[in-house]
This record gives C-alpha cells, structure tokens and sequence, in this order.
C-alpha cells in the first residue's frame, strides 16, 4: 500500500513539474486543444492511481436513486474524451494501439452514470473529480490481485462492462477491431528480400505469409475500380460501376 | 502504396502502376505498417490531378491538420480508417463523386442520433435538427477553410499557348494559376460557403455514354436526390465543381479526350497535339462509344459532399445565422412560456466567432454577419422555417406571418 502511494505521489509531482505548465499554455494558446486534445488523453492515459481500498456496500437501484437525487450529470464531467492505454494493462501485454473513448456520449446516451460507475468508494478522498465516479482503474488494476481477489483486472472490467451492453444496445464497435487497433509487429527480420528487389519478388514476399488479405483484396473497389453502387438514383442493383468502367472525370 | 510508413513509395507517372524507380522497396516492405492519412492521402488528397483540386475538404494540410481546419484529425489523430472501417479491405464511406461502396460512414455512428450532450432545452432543439439538417451544415459552414480548391475549370480556353497565367493569392494561400495551356481556365475559392441541398443520401448520376439534355443551361453530372418532403432527406452541405466541358453534338455523350501521350511517337494526345478532334476521337474510340466529329462546350456541375473538415464545436453555426426571425424576438416567447431567466441575446442573437478565418478570405465580415446562411428559400421555404415551416401552426403556437 504504501508502494503504491509513494508511485502515486511521485506521478503528481511529475504532473505538477512538467504537465501543468504545458496545460496552461495550451489552455492560452487554443482553447480547442485543452478540451480535446490527444495529448492530454495520452498524458491522463499513462496515470496510474492508488487501488481503492474499501467500496461501498449499495445494491444497483439504490445507487441508481442515489446518484440521480445528486443531480450529477454529464456537466460535471471535465473531460469528455479519454484515450484507453493503461500501463497496468501493458505491464501484462501489449498488442493494441489505445482504444479511444467518447465519455460524453456514453454519459449522455445513458443517462445514469451508475450504470457504469456501479460503485463508489467508502470515503471521499480525491481518487477523481467526484468520489461518486471514480475511474474504472482506481478499483481494477491487476487480475487476480492477492488482496482483492472479488475484484476483476483492469482488462477484464473493460470487456465486462463494454462487450454486453455493445451488444445489447446494438450500438457502437461490435466487433474486437472496432475498438483494437492491432500494433504491427516488426517487420525487418520477418521481411525475407535482397538488396533491389523487383516489384514483383515484393509482392510474393508479401503474399508469403498474408495471401488470405491479397485474396480479399482482389475482391474490393479499390482493387477492381469499381463496385455495387447501393446509392446511386435507379443503378443500386449494378455491381459494375465505378472509375475503371463508368465514371465520367470523377477522381 | 497503402501500407507504407516510411512516405517515400511513389508510382510512376508513366508506368501504369508500377513504382518508381528510385524507390528502396526493401526498406519500404521491411517498415510495413497500418495505413495512414498519407498513405491514404497520396492519392485522395490529389483527386484532379492536385492537392485538394476536386475534393474541397481533403488536402495535404490534413497531414498536420490545425484542429480548427479539423477537430478529428487535428485535434484527435484520427487516421482516415478510424471513421471508414474496414472489414477485409473492404473500406466503408459513400462517396459523392464515385458510384462504387462498400460501407457508409455517419457521423452518428460515434456521436449518435442524439450528438448534442445534455439535457438542456438548447441540446433538445438542436437534436430535433439533427433528422433534417446535416452535422456538417453547421459543423462545417465554410469548406476547403485550410487549402484553397478548384470551384471552376474551364476545358475550352485549354490550347491558348500566348496567354500567361495570372497567379491568384485567397488570404495566406501560396499563388495558384488562373490558366493552364493543357487544362485551361480555373478559379479558385478557399474558405467558400457551401451550397445547400436536400439529401436522402441517393446521387443521380450520368454515367459514361448517357445522352443528356443538351437544351439545359446546365449539365449536372452528379447532383444530390432529396426533396423538402422526403422524410429521409437532410438539408445538406456541398462544394460545387463547375466547368466547361465537351459534348458530342449529334449523340449528347460526355466526350472522353485522349489527354496523356501514349509515347513519343503519339499524334492523338491533347496535350502534346493540342487538336480536340483527334483527341476526342481517340478517346471515344478507347472507351468503344460512337462520336459523330462535331462537338459543343456545356457547363457542367458535379456536387461533392462536405464531409470532413469539421470545425470545433465552438465555430458551429449560431441559431440567428440561419433563423433570421429570431433577431427580431426578444425571449422564446413565440413557443415556451416567457422566462426571463434565459440570456436570449446569449443564446440566440449571438453570431458565429469566425476571426479564424479572417487571414484565408477577404470578406469574413460579410460571413459572419450574414443571416439565412443556408439560403431556405433555396431550399423550398417561403422564408425562416420558424415562420414558414408549417409546424408550429399546426398546433396553435406563436404569431402568425403577417399578410
């Protein structure tokens, strides 16, 4: 416990030392930025807040009830866009570029904060802007914790919360790419060429270990130059259409 | 092409695909990674033959984009497949000017049918806009704001090998030719108010060898399908393209000239023969459509949508900018009960901040000044819908239009 705090205060000194000056110098400079930025997302996305210790004991309707008599609502939000990337996720594995997260919207089109801040911590120290919702990682940090073992890792918390209501709602990604963006392994030592290679022996090493993707890509517009054309007046059941048949000085 | 990181694989011009010589393709296929804006930009950002010729809204600057030119991809970092998914290399978005689609793009697909955050009253009315008003008519009101684009090309003064260009300065734009012997006449428009149209996302288009009515003044070669009564249309923005082309007198086709020269030994190509008939015969003959040896210059408009380029929230349009009745009210009286609590002046009278653009046109002033912004009657209203619109006098609100 201690460890963690002692990790905690010194990734505030850090934000204090070298963030808050570019902060403020941001907040001068363009208001849009200090809103939006993906810079801020990137730097709040590196935090890594001490565990909470105890949570309150609240059944979901209560906490529903609660919340809403508090008249919390997606105003007191002070950031609404929050890049994914936690390093307590990285420690374990790192196969994917950091899912972006429009909390805006998701506060808004659900109308009840509780329903993913489904519980709060037992006392109110500054864990996040408001004690009420804290952030998923001051509860879930690492699987299998020793000392919380009732709690679910970071990573499992996410899929949890986001893959069931997804598919419920029939909204949003529905599909793992949806959110992940896969990083690309290294290709230098996979990539097999000589010096100057022609273009062709290029494209053979490619299909070499992705001849599936080739294939799929025979079958696309950007491929054949042309394609259903769904939204064109009086032509939606042609499948020929497009800049290598019918297209008139369209670029 | 599409997977490079490294920003240095080209095609070259003359060899139908293949790439250029100069380019190290070991080092290309060894730093092979996701597509990018300037993977996908190398030839997106060029439709017409240059940066942001055709498309007004996709242009080089989008590399580093200034997040006021677009929030996505200046302010977040978005890369082009972030909206257009993919699915097996099938990449979604339906494009205004090319038939072919394979996946739509919304912008309700991140922000919803409901975008405006909050229970307010404003969010409540401006989410009623959203089923028939475009995001981009008031997230996007002036289009190619960062790069200047071609608004007019003028096919038929092309040949005039005497006449010097005259170089055209929009704000803080580097100087673009009004004249190319090849091409001929241009204009150019940087930060230009769209036009607007009703859109049920549908484009009529003529397609190579349609006859077209050669009497209109006008030869519309794509243009949006939408009506005011259409349900599932949306008032929306677009740029557009408007030329001079040419079209064979007898049987009324679009004619396709035969511009690049095949080789050295080419007595066809227009741009080394500049001679139109040849040209065109060689090009009618490769696309297999009769052409009779007579042709005709004809305007010709083609729409493109304005789909990116969104600006910050804070630069969206204001209520009076359209709804010019509302200047004239002093609270939301016509409607609601009077409360006086609501800084109508604040929320209504206040006009668009568009000092961003004061450096890339002249008359910002005039723009940012300007009431009925869209243009409703245009669009099938007698005036300001709030008046005209027909709703409210269904139910028994509000004052009644004079006379």
């Amino acid at each position: 416990m201690k460890r963690q705090l002692f990790r905690f205060r010194a990734v505030i000194m850090l934000v204090v030392l070298f963030l808050l000056p570019s902060l403020s110098m941001a907040q001068n400079s363009d208001t849009s930025r200090t809103l939006f930025s993906q810079d801020l997302a990137r730097l709040r996305a590196q935090e890594v807040v001490p565990m909470v210790d105890k949570v309150k004991v609240e059944g979901p309707i209560r906490r529903s009830q609660r919340l809403h008599a508090t008249e919390l609502s997606i105003k007191d939000a002070k950031t609404t866009y929050f890049l994914l990337d936690s390093p307590i996720i990285k420690a374990q594995e790192d196969h994917y570029a950091p899912v972006r997260f429009n909390h805006g919207q998701h506060a808004a089109s659900s109308g009840d904060c509780s329903v993913c801040h489904h519980l709060r911590p037992v006392d109110n120290s500054s864990y996040s802007n408001h004690p009420e919702t804290v952030r998923c990682s001051a509860c879930h940090q690492q699987s299998f914790h020793p000392d919380y073992p009732e709690r679910l890792g970071l990573k499992a918390a996410y899929h949890q919360n986001c893959i069931p209501c997804h598919k419920k709602q029939n909204a949003g990604p529905l599909t793992c790419r949806g959110c992940h963006l896969n990083n690309v392994p290294e290709h230098k030592q996979l990539v097999k060429l000589p010096e100057k290679p022609d273009p062709l022996q290029v494209t053979a090493e490619c299909l070499r270990c992705h001849e599936d993707d080739a294939n799929d890509l025979l079958h696309t517009a950007h491929w054949r130059w042309r394609g259903a054309s769904l939204y064109t007046q009086d032509q939606s059941r042609q499948v020929d259409h497009g800049k290598g048949t019918t297209a008139l000085n369209n670029d | 092409m599409c997977h490079d990181t490294t920003g240095t694989y080209k095609k070259a011009p003359t060899k139908a695909g293949w790439p250029d010589k100069g380019v190290d393709l070991k080092d290309v296929a060894e730093k092979v990674g996701h597509s990018s804006r300037r993977s996908c930009g190398r030839c997106h950002f060029n439709g017409g033959g240059g940066d942001a010729i055709k498309h007004a809204d996709l242009a080089g600057n989008l590399l580093k984009p200034d997040p006021n030119c677009d929030i996505h991809m200046g302010g977040l970092d978005f890369s082009c497949t972030q909206c257009h998914t993919t699915m097996r290399h099938r990449i979604a978005g339906s494009s205004s000017s090319v038939a072919a689609v394979e996946g739509v793009v919304r912008c309700a697909d991140c922000h919803s049918d409901r975008p405006h955050l909050g229970n307010s009253l404003l969010d409540h009315h401006l989410n009623m806009h959203c089923s028939t008003i475009d995001c981009n008519t008031c997230h996007s009101p002036v289009y190619a704001k960062c790069s200047p684009t071609k608004i007019w090309w003028d096919w038929s003064k092309a040949g005039d090998k005497n006449r010097k260009p005259k170089m055209i300065k929009l704000g803080n734009s580097k100087a673009l030719p009004d004249y190319h012997v090849k091409k001929g006449e241009f204009k150019w428009g940087r930060a230009v108010k769209p036009d607007y149209a009703w859109f049920n996302g549908k484009t009529k288009r003529i397609i190579l060898g349609d006859s077209v009515d050669m009497r209109a003044d006008v030869i519309q070669l794509t243009s949006p399908v939408g009506l005011r009564a259409d349900p599932s249309a949306r008032i929306t923005p677009f740029k557009i393209m408007k030329g001079m082309q040419a079209f064979d007198a007898r049987h009324h086709t679009l004619l396709i000239p035969h511009l690049f020269p095949r080789d050295s030994k080419d007595t066809t190509a227009y741009w080394k023969n500049y001679d139109w008939d040849k040209s065109f015969a060689d090009g009618m003959q490769a696309a297999k459509l009769p052409y009779s040896g007579e042709w005709q210059w004809k305007e010709t408009w083609t729409y493109w949508r304005v789909e990116h380029e969104v600006m910050p929230a804070s630069m969206a349009l204001s209520c009076v900018q359209c709804h010019s009745s509302l200047g004239e009210e002093k609270t939301c009286n016509r409607c609601h009960q009077d409360n006086r609590h609501i800084n109508f002046k604040e929320l209504a009278h206040k006009t668009t901040d568009f000092t961003f653009l004061k450096d890339k046109r002249d008359d910002v002033e005039q723009l940012q000044h300007s009431s009925d912004y869209i243009d409703f009657k245009a669009l099938g209203y007698k005036g300001d819908p709030i008046i005209y619109g027909g709703r409210f006098k269904k139910l028994p609100l509000g004052a009644l239009p004079q006379g």
